[in-house]
């Protein structure tokens, strides 16, 4: 990322060749590009702070981490952090803890929130949009207003460190987005399509099922990957209905890695290194969908 | 309406009245037909979400340890009136979640609007940029508040090392989590560094609805940076605006692992918000009532801010 290493001709090649009147224009413009291109470049390089301390730190030795300033590297790395990390903490019970809700929990919570939107865009009733307005709201409230009568229920069911006892409340916790979203995607295909479908004899299922869920693949992946990453990194509810340790998510398991070995700082980045690494993975996979999720909500919201 | 399949066009007269007639029909059955679609869903919200906030609002009015089979006495208005009067943590912690929210309102959307607003040139590797400036959105909160406190580590934490580099010991001495005046702010900076890249994204996501020709047309008028900027950019930033003001307004209300994760609500309860202390309160101290009174507060406050927004769009949804 030297700033040697880009030539202004690179930085002017990116540039879609825009009618240039005057030498002098040409050149003023250029010089604003790079100089936003360096601005741009300083910023990431601070943005970047708080990880490369995290990495440094997690690769150095104790003697290290006391011994040389934060941001020297680690030029032994000591990569016993990570063994002593995965030891200590139970980062692949968490882990496998994390893996099952967010399997069970995304798909089932798209698919309930996918059929609600579609009866509340493409069939007729009566408070139709008061209703979704109802739902809509509860994407809105902050959770922790229901959570302590929330772990009454969950109690009461006889589910507190279950899989199951999360589970629920997060497919009910994350329908108001994702029905919200849904609405308005499906709103936005063409209802002839309906008709003709209907013509054709088919039924609510049928319409639901083989015209718009196909259609709206682009809009249920976007959701999906999103929702992936939040029930992955959800501390609050957690925090309330998984007691035991056996049944910790991985945000539960790095919180309780941080308040045992308070002073082993190698270890403990280690160990959110290692935590973060799942969501990184589907972050570079599918980083599209993001933008793409975000394009949803920022269009239809 | 011109696909192949779709039968000739009756006069239109004769097709409102079979539309009308439809409509009619459809709203008896409608219901029962669309319930199946429904059932799960409402089935869920209404035990999981709408239940335990019906049932929070009802317990504020009581006093309750929280433990089954303890018992439940009914003290009417008691817990609000300790919260107002007896709590010095609950304004603190609501002074906290206002100046949150204001902040946020502030600091991350002007900082995600820049971003991208920079970042929409093309402009040698900006999909890594923007990679960068978003990856912190996709970490869990938890992991966040954990990287951040390591940075504040007083005695080994990043301020340590720029009052080396500097020769400024002073750097050195600042407790970013142990100063009481301090701490929220220190917080903060690490809400902005999660929140800015998700701002930026929606942002970019709005200007793609910036149409070129009125850019260039502006040009052609004669109009400078500023002013393509002030008249023609900005206004189509509305719609999008005002989503990441919501979600900005919801976001920093609701926040919660960020303080658990880097100093609990201490020192001395200074960085306390509502979400956190109402959290506090009914599981950490047993005081169910307490806590139950301190969500519906902030029940209260999230509903006269969404309410109105809600209003708004459905008429301008009824508008278009």
């Amino acid at each position: 990322m030297s700033l040697s290493t880009v030539p202004p001709a690179v930085v002017d090649a990116a540039m879609p060749a825009p009618r240039r009147r005057t030498r002098f224009g040409t050149a003023r413009r250029d010089y604003i590009t790079i100089g936003l291109w360096l601005a741009l470049a300083i910023s990431v390089l601070i943005w970047s702070i708080p990880i490369i301390f995290m990495v440094f730190t997690s690769l150095k030795s104790e003697a290290d981490i006391f011994g040389t300033p934060a941001f020297v590297p680690p030029w032994s790395p000591e990569w016993g952090n990570y063994v002593e990390a995965l030891d200590r903490g139970n980062l692949l019970g968490a882990g496998a803890n994390s893996l099952i809700i967010a399997v069970f929990k995304v798909p089932i919570g798209l698919l309930i929130s996918a059929a609600a939107a579609f009866a509340l865009s493409r069939l007729r009733f009566k408070r139709q949009r008061l209703l979704m307005g109802v739902i809509a709201m509860g994407a809105m409230v902050p959770i922790q207003v229901a959570i302590a009568p929330l772990f009454q229920v969950i109690n009461g069911l006889d589910l507190l460190s279950t899989h199951v006892g999360v589970i629920l409340p997060y497919i009910a916790f994350g329908l108001p987005y994702q029905t919200f979203i849904l609405y308005g995607f499906f709103r936005s295909i063409p209802h002839e399509l309906d008709e003709s479908a209907r013509m054709d004899g088919a039924g609510n299922w049928r319409l639901f099922l083989q015209i718009i869920l196909p259609l709206s693949k682009p809009a249920l992946a976007a959701l999906f990957i999103l929702d992936f990453v939040a029930t992955w990194n959800e501390y609050s509810i957690a925090l309330a209905l998984l007691q035991s340790q056996d049944s910790w998510t991985i945000p539960l398991a790095i919180q309780g890695f941080q308040s045992q070995f308070t002073s082993a700082y190698g270890p403990l980045n280690a160990f959110t290194i290692m935590s973060v690494f799942p969501v990184l993975i589907v972050y570079l996979l599918f980083q599209r969908y993001f933008v793409e999720g975000a394009f949803a909500g920022a269009v239809k919201g | 309406m011109s696909t192949t399949i779709a039968p000739p066009a009756p006069p239109a007269g004769r097709k409102r009245s079979v539309a009308r007639k439809r409509v009619a029909k459809a709203s008896h059955v409608g219901f029962v037909a669309a319930l199946p679609f429904l059932a799960p869903a409402l089935a869920a919200y209404l035990v999981f979400v709408i239940g335990p906030m019906v049932e929070s609002v009802r317990l504020s009015f009581f006093e309750w340890s929280g433990f089954q089979g303890a018992p439940q006495e009914f003290v009417g208005l008691k817990n609000y009136v300790r919260i107002f009067t007896q709590d010095p943590v609950f304004w603190t912690a609501l002074g906290n979640t206002v100046i949150w929210v204001i902040l946020s309102l502030v600091i991350p959307v002007a900082l995600g609007l820049v971003l991208a607003l920079a970042l929409n040139r093309p402009l040698f590797g900006r999909n890594a940029f923007r990679s960068l400036f978003y990856i912190p959105g996709v970490l869990a909160p938890i992991a966040i508040a954990n990287m951040w406190r390591w940075m504040y580590n007083p005695n080994f934490g990043v301020g340590v090392t720029l009052a080396e580099m500097f020769n400024a010991p002073w750097l050195a001495e600042i407790q970013w989590l142990g100063d009481r005046n301090l701490a929220l702010y220190s917080i903060f900076a690490a809400f902005v560094w999660q929140i800015a890249g998700t701002n930026m994204v929606l942002f970019l996501a709005g200007l793609q609805s910036v149409a070129t020709e009125h850019v260039e047309a502006a040009k052609l008028d004669g109009a400078n940076a500023w002013q393509v900027f002030r008249n023609v950019t900005l206004p189509a930033l509305r719609p999008v605006t005002v989503v990441v003001v919501v979600l900005t307004i919801i976001n920093s209300i609701k926040v919660f692992d960020l303080i658990v994760g880097m100093t609990g609500g201490g020192p001395a309860q200074s960085t306390q918000v509502l979400a956190l202390w109402s959290f506090t309160q009914s599981f950490g101290n047993h005081e169910y009532g307490m806590g139950n009174a301190i969500a519906t507060v902030l029940l209260v406050i999230t509903l006269i801010i969404v309410v109105p927004y809600m209003v708004w769009t459905a008429r301008q949804e009824k508008h278009s």
